[in-house]
């Protein structure tokens, strides 16, 4: 287990598309722990693969209430509602903007075992998936703020 | 499909679509499935000659064609080039067969009209292919020395104006048949043990000339199928960079960041100097190249290498380390024997650029080297402007750097690739 470097906005690497995951390896165990681990260590609620320099569509999740939830190639089915809030971002540290997001989705991916889920999510749940799922096709949450970021003392990361 | 049409094919990917020749022939080798390895053998061979040599080929050509080389339609000129090949390089072909081999395939190809054509340069290149007027009667004159080597002229002038003493041992050095040599993972087992068993299997072997790490392995069909390969215990690494990452003074426990890795050459001689403690990151901007770092470490079997996409030219925050390994994009001078692309597509003006690159990319790195932390700045190749110069300047930059060793090898000159390393300790 290793906390990863986190990449920060203005490294190539956030702004590129991700590529599927086909199996599950050592290697990509390795790169799941490392990503809970840098999550938790950083406070962060959510870690897309692409935020430590992997280009696979592989992100982790843990709001704090519930399983934490690991997705692979995850993709948004269906969403509904809409939610405007408060956004962070690992990758953009320090700072915050205001986002609107649906307040319900639900999302299929496969898990560590390469087995086929579903996950809904609700409110905060809803916002960190739809956050996270940007991320593998190097969207920023900058790109949607409703006007711009700024700066907090003590950032909140999404 | 016939052998000879794979080849143009071959050739016409590399010309008319600049794909790289290693490219274009691996994808067409493993496109064409074949029980019988001559064939193979004569697909690579007949590709990579016409390749290597295409300088001197068309001189040749355009001293019995009235239509000059360049002027004649893509096809017609890989034909040519292939045909005159066969004459002046492969005894084991008879002249006729080069030549009517070549008249079918202009056929079959559409250019039925051109047959004769080709017929006609290819059977006079055959009857006076012992008496070919020399490009000039110096010797040493770049004219004479560009269509010998098939080397451009720019090139071989700087090799001589660099290496006044030895450039034609350099440019013999470019032709020579090298064994390959390999590194032992001496954490999986001794140099000994595997020297012998690659014996036993009929395989030539010898232990290197420089690092004690070192095989030196011929006559091998596929480098997958010598033994201890697919158990990890050696990959292909040119001795020089086993010196380098040795004189990098790898101590357990390290950590080690190295910033343009692919394929892992280095990364994986580093994880075999840590054994298992400390950590790696492997880092390169390609990411399809990420795959074969992958592929190596795993085969070696390191779980201590943390690998990801990054530019070098940018700068990763919070990341310190031990030992930094800057293997940088270069020139390749050093390995143009090996890779006959980078002698026709490197222009002269791309060298003030790569050192530009060069030097921005140090910029960016030397800053994550801790205190007393070494930074191993390398190259595979020749030209003193990327290599002594950008130290030289590096260290007037950084004055917090000492220079503890530096070392250039130099193809034809040492048993190796040409290759430039300088060990730099942050004071």
């Amino acid at each position: 287990m290793a906390i990863r470097n986190i990449r920060l906005d203005g490294d190539d690497v956030l702004r590129k598309e991700c590529k599927p995951i086909e199996k599950m390896t050592g290697r990509l165990q390795m790169l799941i722990d490392d990503m809970y681990e840098t999550m938790y260590e950083a406070n962060g609620v959510g870690l897309a693969a692409p935020q430590v320099g992997i280009l696979k569509r592989l992100v982790v999740i843990d709001i704090g209430e519930g399983d934490p939830l690991t997705l692979i190639n995850p993709v948004i089915v269906q969403a509904d509602g809409e939610q405007e809030g408060e956004e962070g971002c690992l990758s953009l540290p320090g700072l915050q903007g205001t986002v609107v997001r649906p307040n319900h989705v639900i999302c299929k991916a496969l898990d560590e075992n390469m087995e086929e889920i579903t996950v809904e999510g609700e409110g905060l749940l809803a916002r960190a998936i739809c956050h996270e799922l940007d991320h593998l096709d190097g969207i920023l949450y900058k790109d949607k703020t409703l006007d711009g970021l700024y700066s907090v003392e003590q950032p909140k990361d999404n | 499909m016939d052998s000879r049409d794979i080849v143009l094919n071959i050739l016409m990917d590399i010309e008319t679509k600049k794909t790289f020749s290693n490219i274009a022939i691996s994808k067409a080798l493993s496109k064409n499935q074949f029980e019988d390895k001559r064939e193979r053998a004569f697909i690579t061979r007949l590709s990579e000659g016409v390749m290597e040599h295409l300088i001197t080929l068309d001189y040749v050509i355009n001293q019995f064609s009235k239509t000059k080389i360049n002027k004649c339609k893509p096809l017609i000129r890989c034909l040519l080039r292939m045909g005159t090949y066969q004459i002046m390089y492969m005894d084991g072909v008879p002249d006729s067969a080069a030549c009517n081999e070549a008249v079918k395939l202009a056929k079959k190809h559409g250019f039925s009209s051109l047959a004769g054509f080709v017929n006609g340069v290819l059977r006079n290149i055959s009857r006076n292919k012992d008496n070919i007027e020399e490009p000039s009667k110096d010797k040493n004159s770049l004219e004479y020395l560009s269509v010998k080597y098939s080397m451009p002229i720019w090139l071989c002038k700087k090799l001589k104006n660099d290496y006044p003493e030895t450039y034609v041992s350099i440019l013999d050095g470019c032709f020579a048949d090298r064994d390959t040599s390999i590194r032992v993972n001496t954490t999986k087992i001794s140099r000994d043990e595997l020297k012998k068993m690659i014996n036993e299997a009929g395989i030539a072997v010898e232990y290197g000339y420089y690092d004690e790490k070192a095989l030196l392995i011929s006559d091998y069909d596929f480098i997958k199928k010598v033994p201890g390969y697919k158990k990890g215990y050696f990959t292909v690494q040119d001795e020089s960079s086993m010196c380098a990452v040795r004189a990098a003074g790898i101590k357990q426990d390290d950590t080690i960041i190295d910033v343009c890795a692919a394929p892992g050459g280095k990364t994986t001689a580093a994880a075999e100097y840590l054994n298992g403690t400390g950590k790696i990151y492997s880092m390169d901007i390609s990411e399809d190249k990420l795959e074969l770092i992958e592929e190596n470490v795993d085969r070696l079997g390191f779980d201590n290498v943390i690998i990801s996409s990054h530019d070098a030219t940018k700068k990763l925050s919070d990341m310190e380390a031990d030992v930094v390994i800057a293997d940088l994009p270069c020139s390749g001078l050093g390995i143009i024997g090996r890779k006959n692309d980078i002698k026709y597509r490197l222009e002269e003006e791309q060298l003030a650029e790569l050192v530009k690159l060069q030097r921005e990319i140090l910029k960016v790195v030397c800053d994550y080297v801790k205190p007393k932390g070494t930074l191993l700045y390398s190259t595979c190749t020749i030209n003193p402007d990327e290599n002594q110069e950008n130290v030289k300047w590096f260290l007037n930059k950084y004055p917090e750097f000492t220079l503890k060793e530096e070392r250039l090898f130099v193809q034809g000159v040492d048993n190796c690739d040409g290759f430039y390393f300088a060990v730099l300790v942050k004071g």
